[in-house]
């Protein structure tokens, strides 16, 4: 029990609870004290900026209509004038016409604002539920309608903007939850998690179905399938970056070579922004797919031959045997593999941190890498753990959901 | 009308002859086991039936049809496998209609089908659950089951009773015979168990090394089996065979055993034959055993007509219940015999053994087959 007790204490429970502990503290590579700051590395925000785009100055029973509105524009003027509830209400005036445009706190900032609109949009006529939209479109940004410390602030300074429009509240903080690099690799983690999968059932299962048939070589083949799993990643990798790089590819050598490709227009593997979260996926997907065609191909196995025997012999077709006897058998093991597989590359860092390092722009950084990126190489170790640590829930319910549902399936 | 006739049916992997051309009719309607020892044929016969395994040369035909190209579900046939087979996803109802849903019957016509069958095993209780929630017994029977649902001209088992434990298998063998009165369907029953054999069938072919040895009813093979490994195959234990000589003796003949022993034969037809080296063959049913130098106690014995008396030790006395099987030693080899169990004797006792020479059967030393 003690020998148990202490391994569990001290390889699983100290870096786990030093993990928790960094995450909660402002520790920083080169400071000599760290502090307890509570969730601020998870979320702090510091502002909510109100931005805005696409406003509806107008609706108009016929297009024409809309266009005379549209020609009317030099004539526009901006009118700001204390508004009935408080603060000032900018207008947009003309001979006979007033469009009230929204309310704010200060004069100059509704006359600002107002103006903006105005003078630097582009204004366009679209067809809306029978009637006629003047439409003024910001094309660089959205137009920013102010700045707030509190969320109900922002949302009751979205409730003055008096004609429709496109309102976005963008949240800018110190927390791992407010960096938009954070919510990228969030995001490239799935996209990298579900297209490894998916890509490694397409291919394992055919392969775990190919290597139960009986041939020749069979166990030859058995045992080379699994080649790539057992290379060290840090080896195969860089074979992988020598087959994805930018100018020795072998893949673009063989294009040009067949006059599939001009050398000049010659695939960029790891320097697209597309291309780049696909070969890392490549590169995950030929590492991994061994071990779901082996474990398939064990439950595959561990069906017993007298149970396809009597299929066959009650008339069950190839495929209906595939079907409601196979696939049922085989799903439990599936699900096994799945669960493992995806446990792989949610917290997979060696295969990108070779091949890409997270680039280019990001664009294949995946928790595991910022987190890396941000603690290490960076020196925010409070925000690296925070960021690790964020894999943990995420990871929990997906395995709590394949858990029940082996279970359901037992 | 479901005959299955197989004619000079042959089975070669590679160069071995598993099945080396075989000639069997089993009729109508009929109960028929293939025994036979491990590697003889048996299962490798019944899965050429069944169509799981193809057939090298000669021709299969069930019910008048030639079946030998057939795949298995074409063949009107149904099969028990060892391990029963089923399909560890589905309820036992499931189970046992997996084939009729398959040929797309009406949903209705399959549920009355299934608890039909379900009533007829005792598994009417237990449809909604799966194998795995079933003692060993009950899934025997959904195995049965399924089988019986297809309502198939034959029935094929290959060893179903092996995986029980005895007294379960002792009471499935009774099953399966009033089984087979009720569904009159033609039974091929594959076993290596020759007290299956016996019990069970109308009748037995007794197979080994890739050929029929014989077939018959229980009591022809046990009464005249054809064969030295005929004979020492039926019977539980087995026969006890002794080698020796066909020597003159007055006008008969007699058999000259290891250690001096002489045993007169009351089978004067064999006079010819003095010379020639056989087997000897008894039951150990048909030997009685007596303390040493004192007459048969027993009263059965006493009407025997030709008994020989030969001398021996015993050596280990095994009971079964009312009976013991007795393991003893004499000069010209070992016996087994039984006797009963209040027969009183030890081990390491001096005994005279007697043999109901009406009951010995001889064997050719060279062809083995019964003289």
């Amino acid at each position: 029990m003690l020998p148990a007790a202490l391994y569990l204490a001290l390889f699983i429970a100290y870096p786990f609870g030093m993990s928790i502990y960094l995450s909660l503290s402002d520790a920083q590579a080169g400071n000599q004290k760290w502090s307890y700051i509570g969730t601020a590395n998870y979320s702090k925000v510091q502002s909510y900026d109100l931005l805005a785009n696409d406003f509806v100055l107008g609706r108009f029973p016929s297009e024409a209509a809309a266009r005379a509105f549209v020609s009317e524009r030099p004539l526009l003027k901006v009118t700001t004038f204390p508004a009935p509830g408080g603060g000032h209400r900018a207008t947009l005036t003309a001979p006979g016409r007033s469009i009230a445009l929204l309310d704010m706190e200060k004069e100059e900032d509704a006359t600002f604002a107002a103006s903006t609109i105005l003078q630097d949009t582009s204004w366009t006529v679209r067809q809306a539920g029978g009637k006629a939209e003047v439409v003024a479109h910001e094309k660089e940004s959205a137009v920013t309608l102010g700045t707030f410390t509190t969320r109900k602030a922002v949302d009751l300074a979205a409730t003055k903007l008096l004609v429709p429009a496109a309102t976005r509240v963008d949240i800018h903080g110190t927390g791992v939850l407010q960096d938009p690099n954070f919510l990228l690799a969030l995001k490239n983690t799935f996209k990298y998690t579900f297209g490894t999968e998916i890509l490694k059932l397409l291919i394992g299962v055919p392969c775990a179905l190919l290597l139960n048939r009986k041939f020749g070589g069979r166990r030859l083949l058995r045992g080379l399938v699994v080649i790539p799993w057992v290379i060290p990643i840090a080896i195969s990798a860089q074979a992988w970056l020598w087959i994805l790089d930018s100018t020795y590819s072998v893949i673009n050598w063989c294009l040009v070579h067949w006059g599939v490709l001009t050398p000049q227009h010659i695939i960029n593997f790891r320097g697209d922004k597309d291309l780049a979260m696909l070969s890392v996926i490549a590169v995950n997907v030929w590492r991994g797919f061994p071990f779901t065609t082996i474990i398939i191909l064990a439950g595959l196995t561990a069906i017993p031959d007298e149970i396809l025997e009597r299929a066959r012999l009650e008339g069950a077709s190839a495929f209906q045997r595939f079907v409601h006897i196979i696939s049922p058998m085989v799903r439990p093991i599936l699900m096994v593999s799945l669960l493992f597989s995806v446990i792989f590359s949610f917290t997979d860092f060696n295969t990108i941190w070779i091949i890409t390092k997270g680039g280019p722009f990001d664009q294949t950084q995946v928790l595991a890498t910022y987190a890396y990126q941000l603690g290490v190489n960076a020196g925010y170790l409070g925000k690296g753990a925070a960021t690790s640590l964020f894999m943990f829930p995420i990871m929990a319910v997906m395995v709590f959901f394949m858990l029940q549902f082996l279970r359901r399936e037992a | 009308m479901a005959e299955v006739v197989l004619e000079n049916v042959e089975k070669r992997f590679g160069d071995v002859r598993a099945v080396a051309g075989i000639d069997l009719t089993i009729r109508d309607k009929e109960f028929v086991i293939l025994v036979g020892p491990s590697g003889c044929g048996k299962t490798t016969t019944l899965r050429m039936i069944a169509g799981l395994e193809e057939v090298s040369g000669g021709d299969i035909k069930i019910a008048g049809r030639s079946v030998t190209h057939l795949p298995p579900r074409d063949r009107d046939i149904a099969m028990v496998f060892q391990s029963y087979a089923l399909y560890p996803h589905m309820t036992v109802a499931k189970n046992m209609s997996f084939s009729l849903r398959l040929r797309g019957m009406p949903r209705d016509q399959v549920a009355t089908r299934v608890r039909d069958v379900a009533a007829i095993l005792g598994l009417s209780d237990h449809l909604d659950r799966k194998p795995r929630q079933l003692s060993g017994g009950q899934r025997q029977r959904v195995a049965v089951g399924a089988a019986l649902c297809r309502q198939a001209g034959v029935l094929l088992f290959d060893e179903p009773l092996s995986n029980l434990d005895a007294k379960l298998r002792v009471h499935m063998r009774t099953e399966l015979k009033r089984l087979h009165q009720s569904v009159q369907s033609t039974m091929v029953y594959v076993t290596h168990d020759q007290v299956e054999a016996m019990t069970m069938g109308d009748r037995i072919v007794i197979m080994n090394a890739g050929v029929i040895c014989q077939v018959g009813t229980p009591l022809e093979v046990y009464d005249r089996p054809v064969s030295r490994f005929v004979a020492g195959f039926i019977g539980s234990p087995p026969m006890n065979f002794f080698e020796g000589e066909l020597v003159p003796d007055g006008s008969g003949v007699a058999l000259a055993l290891p250690g001096d022993l002489r045993l007169s034969l009351p089978r004067p037809e064999l006079a010819s034959r003095a010379g020639r080296k056989v087997s000897f063959g008894i039951r150990p049913e048909h030997i009685s055993v007596a303390q040493s130098g004192r007459p048969l106690s027993d009263l059965a014995w006493a009407a025997v007509a030709s008994p020989a008396r030969v001398p021996a030790v015993i050596e280990v006395v095994e009971p079964l219940g009312h009976r013991v099987v007795v393991t003893a030693r004499g000069e010209a080899g070992t016996f087994q015999m039984e006797t009963e169990i209040h027969a009183g004797v030890r081990q390491g006792d001096r005994v005279d053994l007697w043999f109901d020479m009406n009951r010995a059967y001889l064997f050719d030393g060279e062809t083995e087959a019964t003289l």
